[in-house]
């Protein structure tokens, strides 16, 4: 079923994608993300609460000091994840969205807003394709299983560590979640 | 975009040096990070510096430096520098060993020739030069621990003819928001201002640290200690003095700005060169405050 679906979903994030060359703050929506990774799924928008125990352990996994407050989560029926995740860039905040599917792994990354003078090449898909089938056992970090862009080094840095935190926290707590679990 | 094109042109075109190199957006007035460039990619930087203040009177430094940055590599950057110049000066030293005995004050400063010692003002301006640059960014303060990069920077002038080369290391923290950045500099200047020229080292070190307290603007402060030595030796130290104070930074995708200033917070001087302190401060081409304006535009 995942292995089906991989062709199908590059071939809509080729489609989605914008040139990397074409300099705007908005490239792509939540919910146009959410539809090129999980096309006809349907989410639910969840809310809960993380421990001050799993906050502390996120913060030791990823190395991030930013917090999770501005994120955003959608849970379908068959425990698949879309995460809307926001990380620090040169000058102002990179947001990117976020699909796990329903065996833990790294559906697919988009970059939804960016607006930096240089590193736009991380929306493209030879880079973001390095996250795909990812999971938390896996060490998920900048010039170990990911690559940098030259010159793009602190946008992949951040955004490679936003994937490692939310893939943390789905360890530690999505994965155990259920739509009716949460607040 | 024809427009930023028609710029990068006529700078290009001012500048009529080759490449030299100097360090990408700046979040410092006076201290260098290891913020580059990336490969091929183009930063034209304006720069405008304000030394003011003597014993008395009126010392007024203008320096304008218009520069082209270029990444040769995402490591290696090159830049060339316009220098120019502006000098208001008017009975601003005290020191008896610089005025003579029948004057209360008289006419100096960097820039200003003992010949016009006793005049009562002094004013030039102009083109001074050119000066080129190079950095090489050693390991990436963004995946190392420590930042650390070499500069190295070549002026020809009118006002005068200098080497400066600098140990860059810079650490970043807290999502890499906090910057902590260190400069050794060694310079060998020869100072041309005046009726016979002076040979001099400058051994300065400059660091600060600048924190981006909401997205797009960082503040912080840097300091200076400087030192100055006679002829190309350290034989001789002729100049020692401290200097602090506040920056302030705003960038985003199309161009940033920087403003700082420093004050001197004290300085000796010992011969040859005691008659540019008094009142427990350096003159010379320092002032008793000293601001920085950056603006760049990146390409």
């Amino acid at each position: 079923m995942r292995n089906s679906l991989l062709p199908l979903t590059i071939s809509l994030s080729l489609l989605g994608g914008v040139s990397p060359t074409v300099i705007a703050k908005t490239y792509m929506s939540a919910e146009e993300a959410k539809q090129v990774m999980f096309p006809g799924k349907y989410f639910s928008k969840v809310q809960f609460e993380i421990s001050a125990e799993i906050r502390k352990q996120l913060k030791k996994i990823s190395g991030i000091h930013h917090p999770l407050t501005n994120s955003q989560f959608w849970l379908a029926g068959d425990g698949s994840w879309f995460i809307v995740d926001e990380v620090v860039g040169k000058h102002e905040m990179i947001t990117y969205g976020l699909g796990i599917d329903h065996f833990g792994n790294v559906k697919e990354v988009q970059i939804l807003q960016y607006n930096e003078s240089y590193g736009h090449q991380i929306r493209e898909l030879s880079w973001r394709k390095q996250f795909i089938d990812k999971n938390s056992i896996h060490k998920i970090r900048l010039n170990e299983d990911i690559e940098n862009i030259s010159g793009a080094t602190l946008s992949c840095k951040h955004v490679t560590d936003g994937i490692r935190r939310l893939m943390a926290l789905h360890s530690l707590l999505l994965k155990k979640l259920k739509s009716h679990d949460t607040l | 975009m024809q427009s930023k094109k028609l710029i990068k042109s006529i700078i290009i075109g001012m500048t009529i040096v080759g490449f030299a190199v100097h360090a990408g957006e700046s979040n410092f007035g006076w201290v260098y990070g290891l913020d580059l460039q990336p490969k091929g990619k183009w930063e034209v930087e304006q720069r405008l510096q304000l030394t003011r203040g003597h014993a008395t009177g009126t010392y007024d430094y203008w320096q304008g430096r218009s520069e082209v940055e270029y990444g040769l590599t995402d490591n290696i950057q090159l830049a060339g520098y316009l220098n120019t110049y502006s000098i208001q000066s008017a009975k601003n030293y005290t020191n008896p060993d610089a005025c003579s005995e029948s004057l209360s004050s008289c006419t100096g400063g960097y820039g200003v020739s003992g010949a016009f010692v006793e005049d009562p003002s002094y004013s030039s301006k102009g083109i001074d030069g050119i000066s080129l640059e190079a950095i090489w960014r050693i390991t990436n303060p963004l995946t190392s621990p420590v930042g650390v990069g070499v500069y190295f920077e070549p002026t020809f002038g009118r006002l005068k003819d200098a080497i400066e080369t600098r140990l860059i290391v810079q650490s970043n923290f807290l999502d890499d928001r906090l910057q902590l950045v260190g400069n050794l500099v060694f310079e060998a200047e020869k100072l041309k201002f005046d009726e016979e020229p002076i040979e001099e080292i400058v051994l300065d070190f400059v660091g600060g640290l600048s924190y981006r307290v909401a997205p797009n603007w960082s503040l912080g402060f840097e300091y200076r200690f400087h030192n100055d030595y006679d002829g190309f030796s350290f034989a001789s130290q002729t100049q020692r003095a401290h200097f602090i104070g506040p920056n302030i930074h705003y960038a985003n995708k199309d161009f940033w700005v920087t403003m700082a200033m420093r004050t001197q917070i004290g300085g000796d001087c010992w011969a040859p060169g005691d008659a540019e302190c008094s009142d427990g401060m350096v003159w010379d081409s320092h002032g008793r405050n000293e601001y920085m304006l950056k603006v760049g535009v990146p390409f």
